[in-house]
């Protein structure tokens, strides 16, 4: 599934992320900037490309500015950005958050 | 922010705020606008027991007059106004955003994932958000064996395009082997980014080696210079048109443009100044060229003309100042243009 438009979710405080997602052409590409690349980079990432392919989402830029957040705070934010950028934010699709 | 501190949408035309704010940004040694009601579209300050401790605005995609209380400055503050003005904008739509600074806050917006477009002595261009400089330059049209022709760059707002536009054009595609046309994307003229764009095309349909591009917001845009818009101060001016310049570089290089011609400016003390700024920035990697405007028998054509006769209705004097496209185009659509004039837009500006 196509995204329908950027979007963006989280903020820049301590502990948080800002994610935003756009449409690009070609396969997915994810672009982090983190205060914790070195311990958690990898980790971050993988993290982010399976909440995108358990929501189905393809050709997506996705940028990130990490200021330390948990995984919890990341899979939150990530939802958050991905329900804006499909226009179902007031209609989550509970199959996949379970 | 801690649970002491509240973030606040600013009504800078309330008394009250609007003099905290200015004492803000004065004491951040950061020089605020007189006319602040017209230069900002939203700003947000953070309180601390009622007293302002940060502030950031922005207008239309560019952040301004971001500043943070000198007792407050170990970064978290700065994160949240720039948060705050990010999703602000994104509420409305924009995903791409511009900030100018001064070189020493360089660092603290790469920081929350801002990237470096431009640098002079003075200041430094960012950019962040869903597109990016590369991915522009990516889009531009490319020749075979680029790198080995003779490749120049007019960047024109054509507002709307004239005879003196084709004739500056056609003598950059004799002295060169391909010819980049970039028209001014800010839609603020009197004729749209869309008529401009299509009336440059139209009017050099019949070059071969010539190639139409928008100039998107990387040359000439409310981000990049926004005095060209605006009326500003000189020294404004110059630190603006000299990051546009060092812009321009970068985009020149990677695209292998060795020359910029430019119109010269006998009316514009704005354009007047910008050419002067890439004559001092671009060389040597980029060579300049000022070439001298069209004249016809009694005087030089220019835009500014063009658009004072479609405002008093003369549009048969200008004729021959402009392909038969744009005057075609003016003829069918003179009581748009007429009304858009009435409601408020310049002639006489850029």
């Amino acid at each position: 599934m196509e995204i329908k438009h950027t979007a963006i979710a989280g903020t820049l405080e301590s502990s948080d992320i800002q994610i935003m997602l756009s449409k690009i052409e070609g396969p997915t590409e994810i672009e982090l900037e983190s205060a914790v690349e070195k311990q958690f980079g990898t980790q971050i990432r993988t993290l982010m490309r399976t909440i995108l392919e358990q929501y189905g989402i393809t050709n997506v830029k996705l940028k990130a500015v990490d200021k330390g957040a948990l995984d919890c705070t990341i899979k939150a934010r990530l939802i958050t950005a991905i329900q804006r950028a499909i226009d179902k934010q007031n209609d989550p699709d509970w199959e996949v958050l379970g | 922010m801690n649970y002491a501190q509240q973030l606040k949408k600013l009504n800078l035309k309330e008394t009250h705020y609007y003099k905290q704010w200015a004492a803000l940004l004065a004491q951040e040694g950061i020089k605020g606008s007189s006319q602040v009601s017209v230069d900002v579209d939203g700003c947000f300050g953070i309180f601390e027991d009622q007293r302002l401790i940060a502030t950031g605005a922005y207008q239309k995609n560019v952040l301004k007059y971001i500043a943070v209380d000198a007792n407050y400055q170990d970064g978290k503050l700065f994160n949240d106004i720039i948060s705050a003005l990010i999703n602000a904008l994104s509420q409305q739509g924009i995903f791409h955003f511009f900030v100018f600074t001064k070189p020493i806050y360089r660092k603290s917006f790469e920081f929350v994932g801002f990237k470096l477009l431009a640098e002079t002595a003075l200041a430094v261009l960012l950019e962040a958000g869903d597109v990016s400089l590369q991915q522009f330059i990516a889009q531009v049209p490319r020749l075979e064996n680029q790198s080995t022709r003779m490749i120049s760059a007019i960047v024109m707002n054509a507002n709307p395009f004239t005879l003196g536009h084709r004739y500056l054009v056609t003598q950059a595609a004799q002295k060169s082997d391909f010819v980049y046309i970039f028209v001014v994307s800010q839609d603020v003229s009197l004729f749209t980014t869309e008529e401009r764009f299509k009336l440059v095309q139209k009017g050099l349909a019949d070059l071969p080696n010539v190639v139409v591009v928008p100039s998107s917001e990387y040359m000439v845009s409310y981000a990049t210079f926004p005095s060209y818009f605006l009326p500003e101060s000189q020294d404004v001016i110059e630190y603006q048109t000299a990051l546009d310049a060092q812009l321009f570089k970068k985009i020149a290089t990677q695209l292998n443009i060795r020359q910029r011609f430019l119109g010269e400016e006998p009316f514009s003390k704005t354009t007047a100044l910008y050419n002067k700024a890439l004559q001092a920035n671009l060389p040597p990697e980029v060579i300049v060229e000022v070439l001298p405007r069209l004249e016809t028998a009694e005087q030089v054509i220019s835009a500014t003309q063009v658009r004072k006769a479609i405002q008093s209705g003369a549009i048969e004097t200008i004729r021959t100042f402009v392909p038969a496209t744009t005057y075609q185009f003016i003829k069918q659509n003179q009581a748009t243009l007429q009304v858009r004039i009435q409601k408020g837009m310049q002639v006489d500006g850029n």
